[in-house]
């Protein structure tokens, strides 16, 4: 059923039109704030009269239409696709719900907050996100389904905030009860619940999110989204020490990104088995994996400083200084070129802590540690990096029999694995 | 004297617990997590 009031407050909003400005001449004030409000079902007279002032037309004939244009939009929303492409339909639809009253316009304005982080224009998915809440107290069941899905994304993507996604995305996943919508739909949001646990390191729970998401996506042929889905199962096992079962989803990962020459998921595939390596201490496969992402000169930057504060670590470890060396001196030159040092903070901080450590700059190391690498992880609530970077520095105390310093920071660095691990 | 090779035994003993104590979890800068959008498609920077 159309909720023709909804419809008209979503217009006029949009048009930055105030209520009487629109009321004006055709209905009373109070009445049309009661018709967008779904207090009352106002006559067709009315409607259309109101239709005219928006300069949109009620014609159902193009509802199939715009609704095949729709579902073709959406689904391009949730795939590997050009986002030229999915710019290009969205004008496109956009121009047809610009002069038609559709029923289409409620679920259309719903998927503009995945669209816009798609797209990366996360000021206006925030802003949609406002516009739209103003209304969401009219939204069906569907319409709630995807609303509390992409609020979810918005937080995962922009904020961070994984504990309010994964309260979105089970409030999507309790109207998907309700609903008929497809197994690959719900296999998607399977996977994002399955991600979402695997970064809140509730292992288990993401095991099984993964696994169901995993089974339709195979049933569908689906080899990406399947890829993606390996990728979780390999996080997972390797937390729980089940490291055959991680390296063997890893690697179907591997096969199936390069089956599909999806360099995105290659490079993630190979990312992983390097760090999986390097908590097994099996330095020579990490760094076979972490070479292979270095030397692919189309990676993106942010994969190839993720391993070189990776490869940093690990060469300094074992003791090959000049490898450290060239290392660092690369994650300094990129560093340089890329810019963007706030967004790539972690490894900005690592890379610099190991240039002062090589150069034997430990003053300078210290203060590094303690006034900025560790405060800013501590903002950041990164125990796993706390835990990491606090016993690098506590170690560093021990070797110059700094003990007093030492234990201060193996506390700091024990308390992180507690937060970790919830003892 | 004492008091000083006292204060660095406690201080390596404290050390040391510390060392057997912690669990083995991740020993590098963590996974990669693949994103909650569709797929990239790669991206060309250089």
């Amino acid at each position: 059923m159309i909720e023709v009031g909804s419809l008209i407050k979503l217009q006029r909003t949009k048009q930055n039109m105030t209520q009487g400005d629109l009321a004006k001449g055709i209905v009373s004030l109070s009445y049309l704030s009661k018709i967008e409000n779904l207090k009352t079902e106002a006559s067709p007279e009315i409607i259309q009269a109101l239709c005219t002032r928006l300069g949109i037309q009620i014609d159902n004939s193009q509802n199939n239409m715009i609704l095949e244009k729709c579902t073709e939009w959406y689904g391009m929303l949730f795939e590997a696709n050009d986002k030229e492409e999915i710019i290009a339909k969205y004008k496109e639809i956009q121009e047809l719900m610009d002069e038609n009253l559709t029923e289409n316009l409620l679920m259309f304005e719903i998927h503009k907050i995945r669209y816009y982080l798609v797209i990366g224009s996360y000021d206006k998915a925030e802003e949609k996100i406002k516009q739209l809440n103003d209304i969401s107290g009219t939204f069906d069941n569907l319409h709630l389904y995807y609303w509390y899905k992409f609020k979810g994304n918005y937080n995962t993507v922009v904020n961070d905030e994984h504990n309010e996604s994964m309260r979105l995305y089970k409030k999507a996943e309790e109207k998907g009860r309700q609903i008929d919508v497809s197994e690959e739909e719900i296999a998607d949001l399977y996977y994002t619940i399955g991600v979402t646990h695997s970064k809140l390191r509730n292992t288990l729970e993401a095991i099984d999110y993964a696994r169901k998401a995993l089974e339709v996506f195979m049933k569908e042929y689906n080899f990406l989204r399947c890829a993606q889905c390996h990728i979780i199962l390999g996080i997972s096992y390797r937390r729980i020490k089940m490291y055959d079962n991680a390296i063997k989803n890893y690697n179907l990962a591997l096969h199936l990104g390069k089956l599909n020459k999806n360099k995105v998921l290659i490079l993630l595939a190979q990312e992983n088995l390097g760090h999986l390596y390097t908590t097994t201490r099996e330095s020579k496969k990490a760094i076979t994996h972490f070479q292979a992402v270095l030397d692919d000169e189309e990676a993106h930057p942010a994969d190839h400083l993720y391993t070189i504060a990776s490869l940093v670590g690990l060469y300094y470890s074992v003791g090959n200084f000049e490898e450290t060396r060239n290392t660092v001196n690369y994650g300094l030159k990129l560093l340089e070129e890329f810019g963007k040092y706030e967004e790539y903070k972690l490894y900005y901080y690592i890379i610099i802590a190991y240039d002062h450590l090589l150069k034997e700059e430990y003053k300078e190391f210290e203060k590094l540690m303690i006034h900025g690498f560790l405060p800013s992880l501590e903002k950041q609530e990164d125990y796993g990096n706390i835990a990491i970077y606090a016993e690098l520095l506590a170690s560093h105390f021990e070797k110059f029999h700094k003990y007093k310093d030492a234990t201060k920071y193996y506390k700091v660095a024990n308390f992180a694995y507690e937060q970790i691990t919830n003892i | 004297m004492k008091k000083m090779i006292s204060a660095v035994a406690i201080g390596a003993l404290l050390v040391t617990g510390f060392l057997l104590a912690q669990p083995q979890e991740d020993v590098s800068i963590g996974p990669r997590h693949p994103g909650v959008l569709s797929v990239p498609q790669p991206t060309h920077f250089f």
